[in-house]
């Protein structure tokens, strides 16, 4: 077998430890995941993937970490053709892989979730001594510092992150995949975590890393192999390529970062809270104190590193929760006590963080998703039977509107990559034209692309004249389409700004850390 | 729509030829020691069609077990594993008997009164469990489960102390009047107009889940509960709904079994046809208008056991392994997924869209 690469340059010093050889794959569901794809990946260094939702990724990802094989084409380690797909392939070869959703159970210790499948053993016990000096070595080994007897679900996010990479390198691992792995942090969090990753390259592992944030992919790694719809769409060295032209790669057509222009927005608020609190057992999802008003046709958003209390906040203005003190009003009515079905009768929509258990039922077709929650709306229903032809057409409009890509209509919405299930779902919520929205992470883990379009339709929405409430970790996101600026710190509002163009996510890192308060 | 028609073809074909399997691997053993082996398969296998009167028999026996399949996949639909159907099915029969016994007569309305009656009382082994789990969440496979005794023990009392006969021979109740008895179809078997009922109800309950507003939300409310909250749809209501559907179909399976079929309610032990309902929801997967079909297979099975009894002298209880064995294999997803399976799927639907 040749050792060839396809980015037409031959990279000087060590030969590559992966090597990806015209490798397709076409699921059995008739999806072409990936279509002759060819790069290598030098020892010990950073290399980034990007690319699109849907670019394949993913896939590339699960056959190099032997989850799937692939339909052609090869996977070669240093140089060496090797069958993928095989009873514990990572574990024989040194691949460790951090997925995107954890993969820890969460009422075992640290060490139980490091060791598991490998354990120890003393006869036909675990020996747990050996295990916990194991796990203590390796996190000293490559300062990674965990409490090896704490129970995990009960750790903060970014260490439980921790213990998932401690149990990826637990097995002589040389090459570690992390797919997205800073959606869940904060941004001292990730440079915490990226120091972390280039210690690691210094100890001679290659790094894999998936990402669709340009600024932290050029932070931290060398070089970027950029998939587009299942095929490469360039490689390059970081140093040698400007931002823009990797941004083209990975769309395949230039984009345009504009903030909105905040505009001043006069008359009766829609939405008044004041002084609301709220009771949770849940920590993260307690609220102190709130003041907090939105205009028609004004962007509030919403910063705060993950747990702060947004998720409370959501919960009050979806009538999921009671406020245990303070009012809310909107439109000039009291609403502290509205069930979530009056808050949508007076013309709230909501894009949920969590597409597939709060935005749809994944087992239920595109159809009928879409028109989830229409009850009573005679476009689609004759007295108690649904109009077959009517809502095939009008959803059929909405996938068009909001192209969402997918076989049929008539498909089951998991047969969907998480953007265009997204888009569907912004289909059917501003569908009713809303007075209020609230955009909870609308665009988390979605591709540029279709970001963007979720980003157009909800200033749209706003141009309309609603209300809108973007609760968001993404920086970028919230200075782009924001009017104003709120930031949230342990259950209370830290800071109200004006999204003025001074305004930087490095002035709003203070207020979301709880450094600074304003009066 | 005519690609996932395809689709559900090969996946029927799928199953019919599992089913096929598990049939021959269970009854050869069976077969084998006896002179004509041939002779054995055959009178199983072709003896439920081998006249108007046996597969009469058929949809006599499918009758009710399409009612308990069709209250199950209601039931179940609701995304609440309950199990009150079978002490429904029980709390139907007693109480469209008691009803036939102690109503005046309504003439040709009688069984029509004394269904509702049975539907209307047998809805309460539902219910209960469903209210328990709505409001103290308390688990209604653990509530329903202990209920179904409850409720058998309390109507054997009822039985015993206010209906039985004294001149019967053992515990059972007075003779059922014949205006309250179903009309019989077939000479020579016991279907009856419940079979027709049976059958209308599963085409309705289809039509209901998948044609209607309120089949939609029940639809999303058991398969995507947190996303139904999200919605502001009113899911405790809807919930409750379903166990009172599937209650009084359960009921109704109830009071029509023993309206149809026999001259005096005497069931002293669950009948079973609850249990039997719920075979037939997971064979028809959870979808009202394949319950029919299913309820007819195993009707078919059931008196092809009988021919093998009284033909054979194999013992009638076979079927039941069989239906067992069958039932393992249908609901082995490795099968239904295979690789091969969804490549051959795909295809289809690939020249479907080439056309």
């Amino acid at each position: 077998m040749t050792d060839r690469r396809d980015d037409g340059e031959r990279a000087a010093g060590p030969a590559p430890v992966v090597a990806f050889d015209h490798i397709s794959k076409t699921y059995a569901n008739g999806t072409v995941a990936l279509r002759d794809v060819s790069f290598s990946i030098p020892a010990r260094t950073i290399h980034a993937i990007c690319g699109e939702n849907g670019a394949g990724k993913s896939t590339l990802m699960k056959i190099l970490f032997g989850l799937e094989g692939p339909t052609a084409g090869q996977v070669l380690l240093d140089g060496q053709p090797v069958s993928t797909a095989t009873r514990d392939f990572a574990g024989r070869h040194g691949i460790g892989m951090v997925h995107q959703h954890f993969s820890l159970i969460p009422t075992l210790s640290v060490t139980e979730n490091i060791i598991l499948g490998h354990e120890p053993k003393k006869g036909v016990l675990i020996d747990r001594a050996a295990a916990r000096a194991k796990v203590e070595a390796l996190s000293q080994r490559y300062g990674l510092a965990v409490d090896p007897d704490a129970i995990t679900g009960r750790l903060p996010v970014a260490a439980q992150q921790k213990v998932e990479i401690l149990k990826a390198l637990s097995r002589d691992t040389r090459v570690l995949i992390l797919d997205e792995p800073t959606a869940v942090l904060s941004p001292p969090e990730i440079n915490e975590l990226f120091s972390r990753l280039r210690d690691l390259r210094d100890h001679g592992i290659t790094i894999l890393f998936i990402s669709h944030k340009l600024n932290e992919v050029r932070s931290l790694a060398e070089s970027v192999t950029v998939l587009r719809a299942g095929q490469v769409a360039g490689a390059a060295r970081l140093a040698d390529v400007p931002d823009n032209m990797i941004m083209q790669m990975v769309m395949g057509r230039p984009v345009e970062i504009t903030r909105r222009e905040p505009r001043q927005v006069t008359g009766e608020p829609l939405l008044v809270m004041s002084g609301v609190s709220l009771a949770s057992r849940d920590p993260a999802d307690r609220l102190r104190d709130i003041d907090l008003v939105i205009h028609p046709g004004e962007i509030v958003g919403v910063a705060g590193v993950d747990g702060s209390g947004q998720r409370g906040l959501v919960s009050l203005v979806t009538g999921a929760a009671r406020p245990g003190a303070g009012s809310i009003s909107f439109d000039g009515e009291d609403m502290a006590a509205a069930s979530t079905e009056r808050w949508r009768a007076r013309g709230m929509a909501h894009l949920p963080s969590d597409r597939f258990t709060q935005g749809g039922v994944p087992a239920l077709t595109l159809i009928e998703n879409a028109i989830a929650g229409t009850d009573g709306d005679r476009r689609f229903q004759r007295g108690p039977f649904l109009r077959g032809g009517a809502i095939s057409e009008a959803v059929a409009g909405m996938v068009e509107d909001y192209s969402v890509r997918a076989l049929s209509i008539g498909e089951r919405l998991d047969s969907l990559s998480g953007g265009n299930v997204q888009k569907l779902i912004a289909a059917r919520e501003l569908a009713t034209e809303p007075r209020f929205l609230i955009a909870d992470q609308p665009t988390r883990g979605i591709d540029v692309a279709a970001a963007a379009f979720i980003h157009k339709r909800i200033v749209d929405a706003a141009e309309r004249g609603a209300a809108v409430l973007l609760v968001t970790a993404d920086l970028d996101e919230l200075l782009r389409l924001s009017d104003r600026v709120v930031v949230m710190f342990g259950g209370q509002i830290t800071a109200v700004l004006a999204n003025e163009a001074h305004l930087t996510p490095e002035r709003l890192g203070p207020f979301m850390l709880g450094l600074e308060d304003m009066p | 729509m005519n690609r996932a028609f395809l689709a559900g073809l090969v996946r029927l074909a799928i199953t019919l030829a599992v089913i096929g399997a598990v049939l021959l691997a269970v009854l050869i053993p069976f077969a084998l020691p006896h002179e004509h082996p041939g002779t054995v398969i055959a009178a199983f296998l072709l003896g439920p069609l081998s006249s108007l009167r046996h597969l009469g028999n058929v949809a006599e026996y499918a009758t009710p077990i399409a009612f308990t399949g069709l209250a199950a996949t209601v039931v179940f639909r609701s995304g609440l594993f309950n199990l009150g159907i079978e002490s429904g099915v029980f709390l139907g029969g007693l109480a469209a008997t008691t009803a036939a016994l102690l109503l005046l007569s309504f003439g040709p309305f009688t069984p029509f009164v004394a269904i509702v009656v049975g539907a209307v009382v047998g809805s309460i082994s539902c219910i209960v469990p469903g209210e328990l789990r709505l409001r103290w969440e308390a688990p209604e496979m653990v509530t329903s489960l202990v209920l179904n005794f409850a409720i058998l023990y309390a109507g054997v009392f009822f039985l015993n102390y206010y209906l039985r006969d004294p001149a019967a021979g053992s515990l059972m109740s007075y003779r059922i009047p014949a205006d309250a008895k179903l009309d019989r179809l077939l000479a020579g078997t016991r279907l009856n107009s419940g079979a027709i009922v049976a059958l209308v109800a599963c085409l309705a309950g289809g039509v209901w889940l998948y044609f209607t507003r309120s089949g939609l939300n029940l639809r999303i409310v058991g398969q995507g509960p947190v996303f139904a909250s999200h919605l502001g749809l009113p899911s405790r209501r809807i919930i409750m709904q379903a166990q009172i559907v599937g209650g009084m179909i359960a009921g109704m399976a109830g009071a029509i079994q023993v309206l149809g079929l026999y001259p005096r309610f005497s069931w002293t032990q669950l009948p079973g046809l609850g249990w039997t309902g719920i075979i037939i929801a997971i064979l028809a997967r959870e979808n009202p208008f394949y319950v029919v079909p299913a309820a007819l297979f195993l009707g078919y099975l059931q008196v092809g056991g009988d021919f093998l009894a009284r033909d054979i002298g194999i013992p009638s209880e076979v079927v039941g392994l069989i239906t067992a064995a069958i039932m393992l294999a249908v609901t082995a997803t490795a099968i239904f997924q295979h690789p091969a399976v969804l490549r051959l799927i795909r295809r289809i639907r690939q020249v479907e869209a080439a056309r």
